[in-house]
């Protein structure tokens, strides 16, 4: 099959690929960049594992062909960090106990990344409401929806800091 | 209770930077140089013959490295269909390619050309002599015709006059229920303790029902994979994402005719298993096969859709049940007739019936359960196997005993309950539980006893037990020359087993958390260990790791009385120091000071070793209650409150037990609710996550956990297993709870909407 010319960055790092158009972001992300962070839980864009962001929006990357991204800046779980310094949302994770198997983690964290940034005062019920579109067989999301909720205010107080 | 400084804590997992770094491997992310895309070709139908697999157009295709059937298997052993398919979805030969696109249509071009057979899919149709035999014609007594049996195998023996009369009448019975036979059965198993018959004649309430449980897919987040690689030594690798690296090491072994010794099994992260990632299934045999005949490494990943297909859920069942009390709310008596849903292969967790008995004194029970073989996938284990599904009708009938004496349930199960040294009908006497107590804390939690409702809205109860298992597992401990501690061993982690295992050895060590390390090892390396499944981690392998940080302290202690050449006793291990009690001038030495001489001692390096396999444990028990509010006009269930305790014997990691009760509970509220796999004459209707329906963070509320300990004699530091208690009674909580808002009982789950309208529209409402 005919590949194409794919231009865009990945956690600000630049990439130009030859990517047959079939090829999903996903895919692309996994296979030929070796970013193995984003899962692929069932690769119809049900369950959320394979969450990334696209300028900044909250994409399930198995929906997303790697043709499409050209141009776009792309984030995923390994660029949230900055060296050995977490980003709020990975602490509260850990903190709170938000993650079980942990297969589910990384799209939860990029999902909830997303939102909290359109919506830093978002209510309980809102980022339950937000966060619907992430399975996670494991916790019962309770203390999931408790970790995000924690990583919201740290969120905050960083950007009042600021 | 003792005062403990490292386990007892909510202390982060040891896994916990690589779980959300994204650093963590799971069995997808491994990728050998040269590695193969591998696709399964899957049955088409649910039962039909196999009359021709051409596989030439597909071999043609650029790319494709290898294509295998059951031909290709010489150990002879089944690995695929090759005459009839069972079930759609049934493995008929695998492909091997360069890029997981055209492993995909290759499988595509592989024709294969049918017959039809009729089909079955429901337990009831399936027993009777009309439905379509999938393995033979072979039938088993039902129970009228087994009480004939065992009476006339009792009477040959009786040599006393009087009884050629009964036995004329019991054969002459016996003709006369010439139906009460099945087919199509995979299994049975029987159980009689005293006369349910006087039970029932001496009791005020008789309730007797029918109930229906859907089989459900476990749903981890991960799909099967595994990678295997052969080398031209005919060693075998296989990387996998499995509960049990030793249980896949002797399951390929078992399949392929491989020695032991050849396999080499390199357990990945794994992404959530609860039952259905244990032995050999879906992807490990074909994985090994394509590897040995290419010649190159070979990762074969299964869709979402082949999960449902081909995966092996937890089994559905009918059940019949009967209960029987007095008015003052003793029960008597309680029979079960059960048809397990086998599916296409033996299995299902038929033993399990007995599990309608629960946690009280019954003197009379009889249980009757059977294994049914259907044209679907084969079943396994899910979270309490067979557990949720038995008390779902248990718990169901005491409800409606409690409402049809005027009695509150929390205290008619209070009153039934065992306590320490009663007998467990069936079983043994009752150790040292916590089941009272349990109840009482959830009732307490959830403001049960001065409970409110509004209209539509009501409340329900329900408790469900499980004991955990435990298997064989090894474990070594080491102390570095840093005075830090480093654990060796070979179990699988899922949900902080690793962290509570290094809460022991740090404890038992006196070393702060972070200075105990914990490393897994693959099966030619790690000594051998208990898959994880059961509840048996924490309690199997934190005991062995237990023992093997008490031998490590023992060789410290020895080491320390070399060195500062006084006497054992003379010693305290304290802050991960030893000191020497009594002496003038106060005397300490450090685990690493230690660590660096024993390098140069006869004895050698601090290595503790423990080993251990068999230990009973106590029973848990997991009390729930939920308030509901049901919309009358819609069906809808909105759930307000959902509350679970659970007796844990001792929480080694409080947040980590937690999530286990709130993870179980609510998958056993989607089982109630939501999860269904359906079924019709073509196979499985619903293999997506869309029409397969799990909870999301926006249908529940937060479910609040209650942690209960009674300590278990043999548990480490009294620990029990947690993982699949919470899940055996949400099922009824949830039914009960609709009982009590609207009046109308779904016995046929999941309690769906339109079951509940339906339900109300027959009331007359």
């Amino acid at each position: 099959m005919k590949k194409h010319l794919v231009s865009f960055t990945v956690n600000n790092d630049q990439y130009d690929l030859l990517v047959e158009p079939r090829k999903t972001l996903l895919a692309v992300l996994r296979d030929s960049i070796g970013l193995t962070g984003t899962k692929e839980g069932c690769s119809t864009g049900d369950c959320g594992a394979c969450t990334v962001t696209v300028d900044g929006k909250s994409v399930t990357s198995c929906l997303m062909l790697a043709a499409s991204a050209n141009g776009k800046a792309i984030k995923t779980i390994e660029g949230l960090s900055s060296g050995s310094s977490l980003h709020p949302l990975q602490h509260a994770f850990i903190d709170k106990g938000g993650y079980q198997c942990g297969f589910c983690t990384p799209g939860f964290i990029m999902a909830s990344k997303a939102f909290l940034e359109e919506n830093p005062n978002a209510t309980e019920a809102e980022v339950r409401h937000a966060l619907g579109g992430n399975i996670c067989r494991c916790t019962g999301y309770t203390k999931i929806i408790e970790a995000v909720m924690s990583a919201a205010e740290l969120m905050r107080s960083a950007r009042q800091a600021r | 209770m003792p005062e403990y400084s490292v386990v007892g804590r909510r202390l982060p997992r040891v896994d916990a930077l690589e779980k959300v770094t994204g650093a963590a491997k799971y069995g997808a992310d491994v990728h050998p140089p040269g590695m193969l895309y591998g696709k399964i070709v899957r049955s088409e139908y649910p039962h039909a013959k196999i009359l021709h697999i051409d596989t030439t157009e597909a071999e043609l295709l650029p790319g494709v490295r290898a294509i295998i059937t059951q031909a290709d298997v010489e150990s002879g052993r089944k690995v695929f269909a090759s005459d009839k398919v069972l079930y759609s979805g049934e493995p008929i030969a695998a492909v091997a390619a360069t890029d997981s696109d055209i492993a995909d249509e290759a499988a595509g071009l592989i024709k294969i050309e049918y017959e039809r057979l009729p089909v079955v899919q429901n337990v009831m149709e399936a027993i009777q002599p009309t439905a379509p035999r999938l393995h033979s014609d072979e039938t088993k007594d039902g129970p009228s015709r087994r009480g004939i049996r065992n009476r006339l195998k009792q009477l040959s023996l009786d040599e006393s006059e009087g009884s050629s009369e009964e036995i004329r009448t019991l054969e002459t019975e016996l003709e006369t229920l010439e139906e009460d036979v099945y087919y199509n059965i995979s299994a049975e198993t029987h159980t009689e303790i005293g006369d349910v018959e006087k039970g029932f004649a001496e009791s005020d309430i008789v309730v007797e029902n029918t109930y229906t449980i859907p089989r459900v897919h476990q749903t981890y987040m991960e799909p099967h994979v595994s990678v295997a690689s052969a080398d031209s030594s005919g060693k075998v690798t296989v990387w996998a994402s499995t509960q049990g690296p030793f249980a896949i090491r002797s399951g390929i072994a078992g399949t392929l005719g491989i020695p032991l010794g050849k396999i080499n099994v390199i357990p990945t992260i794994m992404g959530g298993g609860f039952g259905g990632r244990f032995g050999v299934t879906m992807t490990h045999v074909p994985a090994v096969l394509l590897s040995q005949k290419t010649g190159r490494p070979v990762r074969v990943q299964v869709t979402r859709k082949e999960e449902f297909l081909d995966g092996r859920p937890a089994p559905g069942c009918v059940i019949k049940m009967k209960t029987g009390a007095t008015k003052s709310g003793g029960i008597l008596a309680c029979q079960a007739l059960a048809f397990w849903d086998s599916g296409a292969v033996s299995g299902a967790s038929i033993g399990s019936t007995i599990r309608v008995r629960g946690v009280y004194k019954i003197p009379n029970l009889k249980v009757d359960a059977y294994g049914v073989y259907t044209n679907k996938s084969g079943t396994t284990a899910y979270r309490a196997p067979g557990a949720p599904q038995a008390i779902f009708a248990a718990e169901s009938q005491l409800d409606e005993i409690a409402r049809r004496i005027g009695m509150d349930p929390v205290e008619f199960r209070l009153k039934n309950m065992r306590e320490e040294g009663d007998m467990i009908p069936g079983g043994s006497q009752e150790p040292v539980i916590g089941y009272k107590e349990t109840l009482k804390a959830v009732a307490d939690a959830a403001g049960w006893w001065n409970r409110d409702k509004s209209h539509n809205q009501g409340w329900g109860v329900a408790v469900g037990d499980w004991t955990n298992g435990c298997g064989p597992g090894g474990v070594y401990v080491s102390i570095h020359e840093d005075g830090s501690a480093r654990i060796f061993h070979g179990s699988m982690d899922i949900t902080g087993t690793d962290t509570a295992i290094t809460q022991i050895v740090a404890e038992i060590l006196t070393l702060p958390y972070e200075r105990v390390t914990i490393t897994r090892g693959d099966t030619d390396s790690a000594p051998y260990a208990t898959g994880s499944g059961g509840s048996v981690v924490t309690f199997t392998m934190g005991n062995t790791a237990k023992l093997a940080a008490e031998d490590t302290r023992r060789r410290i202690l020895e080491l320390a009385a070399e060195r500062l050449n006084t006497e054992i006793d003379n010693f305290e291990l304290r802050d991960g120091k030893i000191f020497v009690n009594g002496a003038d001038s106060p005397k300490s030495i450090s685990l690493g000071e230690l660590a660096a001489f024993s390098l140069n001692t006869r004895g050698g390096p601090i290595v503790g070793k423990g080993s251990f396999a068999q230990q009973s444990s106590t029973p848990a028990l997991a009390a729930q209650i939920a308030k509901v509010e049901v919309d009358a006009e819609t069906g809808r269930i909105k759930v307000l409150k959902l509350v679970s305790s659970q007796d844990v014997g001792f929480a080694i990691n409080p947040m980590a037990v937690e999530g286990q009760i709130e993870g179980g509970t609510v998958q056993g509220y989607a089982w109630a609710i939501m999860e269904e796999m359906q079924y019709d004459q073509n196979g499985n209707v619903n293999p997506g996550l869309v029409d397969y329906r799990v909870p999301t963070s926006a249908d529940l509320p937060t479910v609040e956990s209650v942690i209960v300990e009674v300590p278990a004699p043999n548990g480490p530091f009294g620990a029990k297993g947690v993982g699949e208690p919470p899940i055996t009674p949400t099922l009824a909580t949830m039914s009960n709870a609709v009982v009590d808002a609207v009046g109308v009982r779904v016995n046929d789950l999941p309690i769906k909407p339109e079951k509940i309208v339906a339900a109300l529209h027959n009331n007359g409402n």
